[in-house]
């Protein structure tokens, strides 16, 4: 790769990155780093860790994100392999499907979880129905052991995005390997180990560090739990704080501090493919047909996979629909009143036209931001591209409220961020770029992970045909990385669509308002302000899901899951 | 090319019918903002509801007042901690720029203690209200303090627009299953029976849960007085019982949140608890929502015997209001028996009251307690004027501890709550054996006079090391406290 343009896309990306993420991060974490009449101060990080009511919060947390991310790879990778090798009854559907428990909607999902598992939940009612517990004495799913609870939460939730990316990656394995395996007469137990395992590694890494990063700071899942012994708690906690307490700053610094050294010591344990670059796949792996009991079996571990994983989606569809839901397993009656009062509020509509706004502009700026780092990380030989890998996973690790908090701060009147606000105040341009940067590290994974798998010797080839650096990527690269890509711009794109604390804090004006701020809003509503929430919800579910299916449906030439 | 029609269609049908549903029940009625040739600037934590009525309601009354049309752009960051940033960090850009206002005209709604704070930085302006209508401030209308609660602001900047109070709200299922009674008062939470089944608001986030829980500290100190204990003792005495009973409240919870609908929703779902902590609105109307044909309601609410204080949702004028006129016309209006009645009337198109909703709120003034007003309003039982009354608030007995005690609860029940769950629950098996009780309940680092001489100089010097330090140093007493009383408590079983 052209030395010369690697720096310039290094700088260009740093500098992006540098103004709209780490100033503001800063901004607001030096108050962890500072105290009146000393200046500058590692005093509040000792006393975090002098405190064991922290360290404990920090142990958990760390522990929650192994294991979150263990369980979900023990989803994923199953149905990713089974997608990859056999063709099963309703195969195209299914995998479609089990991508849609990504888009749960933000507050009302909490909701639908307890719905389900509350005391006097739905599964208690079922339980009670058949005579297995007593009605007097009901079981606490989410009381009794919190931390598998949170983990299985999490593992179901998250499973998606390694799913996508190891799909990706085992797209695009080439056949003759494994063939190659076989044909030496390797066990399939032991080709899955030796040969396809690591040969996906780069997709496993990919999604591995993001649910990582993801349930080491999730703040959602705990706080339905009430388990608040975890760091991301703590922080959300100390920052409402009404006195001014610089113990979450201190946090937040910790945990980007270790979700870094995780992230760097993972990536030289698992990010590189041992095979290098392997050759492209020439043609369609040979997909095995199943037919009979093994293929319905296939698609009834896949349908077995999206039921259990969407059981609070269905709890907010059915909350949305229900006049009164308690004590029993289904409503004891039927409403569609929620959905007529919901979405004719007025906030409604401004803010589906904003959402989409936001988070389209924001998908377009991490594909570009996305292929420029991932390029420049796994092409050019320059120094410091590990770092600048490193450094924009750190998103995912500041909690958004912090973030939030510097952007409010750089957007006043008169500071470094207010051009993008003007005297209007319209946050728009604002809220894309605050939205890309948090989103920016789906992309760039899904991207690397894309580019170290394909082969460098086409891209050669071409250049050395004569090709232009950009004919190149419009001809040979991009095309090659297609899976990846879509498999990015998605979790981007839904990620943007259900975004929080951004949109609360910088969207302060109806107008402005994109969805979940709406959501929120009608939360607040007295009396059936949860059951108006979850229409709204749904409303927001129903759309991403479709939006989802139809990027996987329409993206693919040939219209299969990520085989482009 | 036939098939991929078909793929297109079978994605952009669906979507297109998703996008359509909500712009076919649009309601075309709602104001928008271009129209109107003015615009007030409104920053609050107040809910939709609250935001639609007020909005529409001020652009009618204005335009007949004025003949002119306003549009009221709300400034909605989130609740009153999220307001407090946004308004530190414009006024701080405001300072370095040397402009004296930040572009928004008023703050509205939030409770007593974030105005008095906004005041103390000398971030309002004077009401004219006190002026144009003096008619309005009195005994019989809108006292200044009442039950210990300041009800305005004694230098004008600020006013109270609608009282409201906590209460106790409990799921009369939930009871039955744990054979209990209904609660009257706010000891009753603490009673081993409601063991993981209270869900409680945060006092470490909002001033006026702080100030409930102030509330219970000074009840105890009331009790010992009218035992007729030397004020001293009294105090004392009362301070050490009032942080157990919390103590004992905070160990049945299930959870602490900012969140003012979750208590009232979990309880009435009878998921998360019980009983728990709720402001009175809230209360109210999840009663009536879920009101079975006989009247009966599994959520009940109630409002605790001495109980809590009323206290107001005020409204102020922000330093350097662009629209310091506009901003006047809306106090005023606020403070009308036209803004008044939406706290509390009927929905309804022609009759005074609000238009979509009944908000179940209650008006300040206290000449709306009666005839013709009161037969139009949704909670005509409800008289806070004389709730009030019933319990007096003695700010030099507990005001100056009030940073002190949230930071108390903090390390004592938040930071330290695992632990103190877990003894708790030793406890009450182990049938508080005396001196594991005896090292649960040991406040002594955070008495009366410990709160006085120790804790409140070091978080009012504002050196947050320190700071940080006697919470850590805190934070270990109770934990070992709690620690140790349950393996006391486990080993009496023995």
């Amino acid at each position: 790769m052209n030395k010369k343009l690697a720096y310039t896309l290094t700088i260009t990306v740093s500098l992006f990155f540098a103004v709209f993420f780490l100033y503001p991060a800063v901004m607001v974490l030096k108050e962890a780093f500072y105290a009146e009449g000393e200046g500058f101060t590692l005093g509040f990080v000792m006393e975090v860790f002098k405190n064991p009511v922290y360290v404990e919060g920090l142990w958990n947390a760390f522990l929650l994100g192994v294991t979150s991310t263990l369980a979900s790879l023990f989803i994923a990778f199953p149905l990713a392999l089974l997608g990859h090798r056999y063709d099963f009854a309703f195969k195209k559907s299914l995998s479609a499907l089990i991508l849609i428990p990504l888009v749960l909607p933000p507050f009302v999902g909490a909701v639908g979880v307890k719905q389900i598992l509350g005391l006097q939940g739905a599964l208690n009612a079922v339980l009670v129905k058949l005579g297995i517990i007593d009605v007097a004495a009901p079981i606490d799913w989410l009381g009794e052991s919190r931390f598998m609870g949170i983990v299985i939460m999490n593992a179901l939730h998250l499973y998606p995005i390694l799913y996508m990316n190891v799909a990706a990656s085992l797209s695009n394995i080439d056949p003759a390997m494994e063939q190659a395996a076989q044909n030496l007469g390797c066990p399939p137990w032991r080709r899955l180990m030796r040969i396809t395992f690591p040969l996906c590694m780069p997709g496993i890494f990919a999604g591995g560090a993001i649910v990582f990063i993801w349930s080491f700071t999730e703040l959602g899942v705990p706080l339905v739990f009430d388990f608040h012994r975890v760091a991301p708690v703590q922080v959300y906690d100390g920052i409402k704080d009404l006195g001014s307490n610089p113990f979450p700053y201190a946090l937040v610094a910790i945990m980007l501090v270790i979700s870094t050294a995780v992230f760097l010591i993972s990536k030289g344990v698992l990010g590189r493919s041992k095979l290098g670059t392997a050759p492209r796949p020439k043609g369609r792996a040979n997909e095995i047909k199943l037919k009979g009991i093994t293929s319905w079996a296939c698609a009834l571990f896949f349908l077995a996979i999206f039921v259990i994983s969407s059981l609070p989606h269905a709890g907010v569809v059915v909350l949305s629909l229900a006049d009164d839901w308690y004590g029993s397993i289904l409503p004891q009656a039927w409403t569609a009143a929620h959905y007529q009062e919901a979405l004719s509020h007025p906030l409604v509509v401004p803010s589906i036209q904003n959402s989409l706004l936001y988070a389209s502009g924001s998908t377009l700026i991490d594909l570009i931001l996305g292929i420029a780092i991932a390029w420049v990380v796994v092409r050019s030989t320059i120094r410091g591209r590990v770092i600048l890998d490193a450094l924009v996973m750190l998103p995912l690790a500041v909690p958004g409220l912090v973030l939030a908090f510097g952007y409010l701060a750089l957007s006043q009147e008169g500071r470094a961020f207010h051009f993008l606000v003007g005297a209007a105040e319209d946050p728009t341009t604002l809220l894309i770029i605050a939205y890309a940067v948090r989103r920016l590290p789906y992309v760039v994974r899904s991207a690397v992970a894309g580019l170290q798998q394909s082969n460098i010797a086409l891209e050669e080839a071409a250049q050395s045909l004569g090709a232009t650096p950009l004919r190149v990527l419009r001809r040979v690269s991009l095309p090659l990385l297609g899976a990846n890509l879509i498999a990015g711009g998605i979790l981007a794109f839904a990620f943007a669509m259900l975004e929080v604390s951004d949109s609360l804090i910088l969207a302060q004006q109806s107008e402005h308002f994109p969805i979940t701020k709406a959501i929120y809003s009608l939360l607040g509503m007295l009396g059936n302000g949860y059951e108006l929430a979850a229409a709204l919800g749904v409303w927001a579910m129903a759309f991403l899901a479709i939006a989802i299916i139809g990027a996987v449906v329409l993206g693919g030439k040939k219209g299969g899951l990520f085989r482009m | 090319m036939s098939s991929n029609w078909k793929k297109y269609l079978g994605v952009f049908v669906p979507l297109a019918i998703i996008v359509a549903a909500p712009l076919l029940l649009r309601d075309s009625d709602s104001q928008i903002s271009s129209k109107n040739e003015l615009r007030l600037e409104v920053i609050t934590p107040h809910n939709e509801m609250i935001r639609r009525e007020f909005g529409e309601a001020f652009t009618k009354w204005y335009q007949k007042e004025t003949g002119k049309s306003v549009y009221v752009n709300w400034r909605t960051p989130g609740g009153t901690s999220e307001i407090k940033r946004v308004l530190d960090g414009a006024f701080e850009a405001a300072e370095e720029r040397g402009s004296e206002g930040i572009g928004i005209d008023l703050f509205f709604g939030g409770g007593e203690y974030d105005f008095s704070s906004q005041a103390r930085k000398k971030r309002f302006q004077k009401l004219t209200i006190f002026e144009t209508h003096p008619d309005y401030f009195g005994e019989d209308k809108i006292p200044q303090t009442l039950g210990g609660e300041k009800y305005y602001d004694p230098d004008l900047t600020w006013v109270g627009t609608c009282l409201s109070s906590y209460g106790i709200c409990y799921n009369t299922d939930s009871l039955t299953r744990r054979g209990l009674e209904p609660p009257t008062k706010w000891e009753d939470l603490g009673d081993p029976s409601y063991k993981k089944g209270i869900a409680l608001a945060d006092p470490t986030k909002s001033g006026s849960v702080a100030k409930a829980f102030e509330m219970l500290i000074q009840q105890q100190i009331h009790q010992e007085l009218e035992a007729g204990t030397t004020r001293e003792e009294a105090v004392s005495i009362g301070w050490t019982k009032g942080i157990n009973l919390i103590q004992r409240i905070t160990a049945n919870a299930k959870y602490f949140t900012d969140s003012s609908a979750k208590p009232p929703r979990d309880v009435a779902q009878g998921n998360a608890a019980a009983a728990g902590m709720v402001i009175d609105f809230y209360g109210r109307s999840f009663n009536e929502s879920l009101a079975k044909e006989d009247g009966s309601s599994r959520l009940q609410f109630t409002n605790p015997q001495g109980g809590s204080s009323i206290s107001v949702d005020p409204v102020a004028i922000l330093k350097g209001a662009p629209n310091f006129e506009l901003a006047q016309d809306f106090v005023r209006f606020v403070l009308s028996t036209e803004g008044q009645m939406i706290w509390n009337g009927r929905p309804s198109e022609d009759e005074l009251g609000p238009r979509y909703r009944g908000l179940r709120r209650l008006p300040i003034r206290r000449d709306l307690y009666q005839e013709p007003y009161l037969g139009m309003m949704t909670d005509p039982d409800v008289r806070p004027y004389e709730m009030a009354n019933r319990f007096y608030y003695d700010s030099s007995l507990t005001g100056h501890l009030f940073t002190p005690l949230r930071n108390i609860i903090r390390v004592m029940c938040i930071d330290t709550h695992e632990e103190m769950k877990s003894a708790w629950l030793a406890l009450i098996e182990a049938g508080f054996p005396e001196e594991a009780t005896a090292a649960f309940f040991d406040v002594t680092p955070v008495n009366y006079e410990a709160s006085a001489t120790e804790i409140r100089p070091v978080l009012k010097s504002k050196d947050k090391v320190k700071a940080v330090q006697l919470a850590n140093r805190l934070g270990k007493h109770f934990r070992t406290n709690y620690a140790k009383a349950e393996r006391l408590a486990k080993e009496s079983l023995r």
